[in-house]
């Protein structure tokens, strides 16, 4: 019985391993970018890059037509452009960086609606550029893969300016320049793998395996390192469950995991160790020292 | 003949009400390619048409836009397929009609049912095609009824390669074996050309191309292919085809071409005029089927 | 004189509008100088100067080739996000950037890392997040920070402030160890009893230097009611300066 609970589904049908697999690979990615976000303040980046790349899968479209790889690759530059300005205006302004964000990926979303409407199409782009969990071919899965493994490559290499960045950016300017390139270099990673995961399986799948296990990861840790690892873990483990019950219970795949990835953040919110909202109420004997 | 009268006809009702008058054609603005494309056929020279949602375009996503405002408010008749396809569209269109005739062309159809509403994809059947026909042509007769001949003429001309079309159709689905006429495609628009001609579409998706499959619908179709040996599926030009790919692959089932639903695809495509759209689906039907 | 640290006719400021003014002089390598002066002196804008946060409106400093991360500051108000979770062992080992550059590990120098905690008196509290710390404990981590940061330049901005007579005793003591080791060290401060007693030369700012040398000739009643009346000088319609540079 629990066999055909728990895993007869993925032993069945090619379709559920593989949108298990893909995923497992974005948790892995996704969840350690989604950490810095969140203790950077920038939690909300996810839901902005996604109007960003419009005009960008829109000329993707104008050029080579209903075409994922062009529209992605448009995407993508059109991101990373968006992501990149805002960086560089924050630093070299007054601006913070969530207000310089904010205006560039508006006036990103104005010229892609532009551009479609100009071409006079109703045809939905972004629901194109969109893809399905449940229809992952090998390609994408191959695509997340490969942006899974970049990211983590590229964070290893970052790590240390990266945190140093968010904890004590003073202290990194005084000692290095660093600063602002491994700034740039975050920023490409949280596009790259925004865009990678819209296509391979849909916005809200992409952005809420970023944030949501973040937010979650909050509650169980005080060190980075513990909070990355339970993001990772708390992502995996809802794409696991998320799966199951779109097939037991008929619910569409991606809301499926992000709805378990959400009423684990609550659980921990409430139960947490880490400034959770119960634990308080039942005070234990404070220590001697 | 009628040309002389026309003319005539004309140049009393640009003296009676002045140049704004002076439009010879009869502006028609219609919902959805199929439609403008039927309207054409019946109306011939003597009028413009133009759709709302664009070649390849889809309904289900459409945003109205000011020209489309200027459109059909310019428009002396402007045509809805109606059984709900438009939606909320629907209404925008017959407020900014303003003074012109407003069609419903699927009138008189005894719909299909999807769940609880109607299926609005009633031209997928070519004798619900000829009941749109006949309801424009009644309808360009009572917003220009001096050209009452042509608009019968072209009509009855239009209905006989219509009939010809049906006996196409049903004799290119007999070359099918019969426990081989059924198939899987995203979007659930084919009800009517199924019950027609004895096809059994079976679909992943909800009627709305915005409705997002779960695993288990993608598993009970995957079930069912393998289990009643559905030989194809086929994709359509509107919907992501990438979950199609991944069905097919995983049942054994052979990938069909694309089949056009609600929308024709522009001149350079398979399907630019309603009779090329059910010959290319008819024919997608036979070539991924019958073999 | 073997000078570190040269300002030959240094400017520098907001918006155009100066902070320090025509500065000139030098600091000789390991130097421990105090800076003293009132509010709004140019004491902070000076220091941001000498480690390369500011740019000078005229004028330039001159530091004897030494490079970016032979520098340690220690700025008034640390721009640190307490709430991040990073723990008091992690937050001093930052300070062995220098000889670990980007990727560099530090696990081969974990007994510098407590050796430095314990110089400013933390052990034990190498797994506290920072987010717990008191205002004075926070001030000995960056002053273990600063430690490893083993730099031949050190600059310090109001060290001291809002932190208890041990704690001042305690990183003092790091202080003079420091100029000890040669190590040259500048320091804003604003206890002129703390001043007299460890800093052997002073420099009196108000905008422009009141006075510069040896502590005790410098902090007399008379040039300090001179640095009380030179400094509040802010002119929104201020004319161009034009002081002839010889």
């Amino acid at each position: 019985m629990p066999y055909d609970v728990l895993i007869a589904p993925f032993a069945e049908f090619d379709f559920m391993r593989r949108a298990l697999v893909g995923t497992l690979a974005l948790a892995l990615g996704a969840g350690p970018i989604g950490v810095i976000l969140m203790l950077r303040r920038m939690s909300l980046m996810g839901d902005a890059m996604a109007h960003a790349i419009l005009p960008g899968a829109a000329v993707g479209f104008l050029v080579a037509g209903l075409n994922l790889f062009a529209m992605s690759a448009g995407g993508l530059v059109a991101g990373l452009l968006v992501a990149v300005l805002a960086g560089v205006v924050a630093r070299a302004t007054e601006l913070k960086e969530d207000a310089s964000l904010a205006a560039f990926f508006l006036v990103s979303l104005a010229l892609g609606v532009t551009i479609v409407s100009a071409r006079g199409t109703n045809i939905d782009l972004l629901h194109f550029l969109f893809g399905n969990v449940l229809g992952l071919d090998t390609a994408t899965l191959m695509l997340i893969a490969a942006i899974s493994t970049l990211s983590l490559l590229v964070l290893a290499l970052i790590w240390r300016p990266l945190v140093l960045e968010c904890v004590d950016p003073g202290f990194l300017r005084s000692i290095s320049r660093a600063g602002a390139p491994v700034h740039i270099a975050f920023l490409g990673l949280v596009v790259l793998n925004l865009v990678g995961g819209f296509q391979a399986l849909g916005t809200l799948l992409a952005v809420g395996l970023m944030m949501v296990p973040a937010v979650t990861a909050r509650f169980w840790a005080r060190d980075i390192s513990t909070m990355l690892a339970v993001a990772v873990g708390v992502g995996v483990l809802s794409g696991y469950v998320g799966l199951l019950l779109s097939f037991h219970a008929g619910v569409a795949a991606g809301p499926a995991i992000i709805l378990v990835a959400g009423a684990l953040c609550l659980g921990s919110v409430l139960i947490g160790p880490v400034g959770g909202v119960v634990r308080p109420l039942f005070p234990k004997q404070h220590l001697e020292a | 003949m009628q040309r002389v009268g026309w003319r005539f006809a004309a140049a009393v009702a640009m003296l009676v009400a002045g140049p704004g008058h002076a439009q010879q054609k009869v502006d028609i603005a219609a919902s959805t390619t199929v439609l403008a494309d039927l309207a054409r056929n019946v109306g011939g020279d003597h009028v413009n048409v133009v759709s709302l949602v664009g070649p390849n375009g889809d309904i289900h996503s459409y945003v109205p836009s000011p020209a489309d405002a200027k459109n059909l408010a310019d428009a002396k008749l402007v045509i809805l397929n109606g059984l709900g396809l438009e939606g909320s569209t629907a209404q925008f269109m017959r407020i900014a009609a303003k003074g012109a005739k407003v069609l419903v062309a699927s009138d008189g159809i005894t719909p299909l049912r999807l769940g609880n509403s109607p299926d609005p994809h009633a031209w997928q059947s070519v004798a619900n095609a000829k009941t749109y026909v006949a309801n424009i042509r009644d309808a360009l007769i009572a917003v220009d009824p001096a050209d009452r001949s042509v608009f019968e003429a072209n009509a009855a001309a239009y209905l006989r390669r219509l009939d010809a079309l049906d006996a196409e159709v049903k004799a290119a689905i007999a070359t099918i074996p019969p426990q081989r006429r059924k198939l899987v495609t995203t979007h659930d628009a084919f009800g009517y050309l199924g019950t027609a001609y004895g096809v059994e579409f079976i679909a992943p998706h909800g009627v709305s191309t915005e409705a997002e499959a779960s695993a288990r619908d993608v598993a009970q179709i995957i079930a069912q292919i393998r289990a009643q040996k559905i030989p194809a599926v086929f994709l359509e030009n509107v919907a992501d085809p990438r979950l199609l790919e991944r069905i097919a692959r995983e049942s054994g089932a052979r990938i069909g071409g694309t089949l056009c639903s609600d929308a024709l695809t522009d001149a350079n495509g398979p399907a630019p005029t309603y009779v090329e759209m059910m010959r290319h689906n008819v024919k997608e039907l036979v070539g991924a089927l019958a073999g | 004189m073997n000078a570190q640290l040269q300002f030959r006719d240094l400017t520098l400021g907001y918006d155009r509008h100066p902070a320090v003014h025509h500065l000139n002089g030098a600091i000789a390598s390991g130097a421990l100088v105090a800076v003293v002066g009132p509010n709004g002196a140019g004491k902070s804008t000076l220091f941001k100067g000498i480690v390369g946060l500011l740019t000078p409106l005229a004028g330039r400093i001159e530091l004897a080739g030494l490079k970016r991360r032979d520098i340690a500051y220690l700025p008034q108000v640390a721009d640190i996000d307490r709430s991040f979770p990073i723990n008091v062992y992690d937050m001093v080992a930052m300070g062995l950037w220098r000889s670990t550059g980007l990727l560099g590990g530090v696990r081969g120098k974990s007994a510098e890392i407590h050796h430095a905690i314990e110089a400013v008196g933390l052990t034990g509290f190498e797994d506290r997040p920072i987010g717990t710390l008191s205002g004075g404990q926070m001030q000995r981590v960056l002053f273990a920070r600063l430690l490893l940061q083993d730099a031949r330049l050190i600059v310090l901005d109001e060290p001291f402030n809002a932190v208890d007579a041990k704690t001042v005793a305690d990183l003092c003591a790091l202080v003079q160890r420091w100029h000890g080791e040669e190590r040259t060290v500048i320091a804003a401060l604003h206890d002129l009893d703390l001043v007299r007693a460890n800093f052997p030369e002073a420099l009196l700012l108000a905008r422009a230097p009141v006075a510069w040398g040896a502590t005790a000739e410098v902090l007399t009643p008379g040039n300090l009611l001179k640095a009380r009346q030179m400094c509040e000088a802010f002119d929104p319609e201020a004319h161009e300066c034009h002081i002839d540079v010889a």
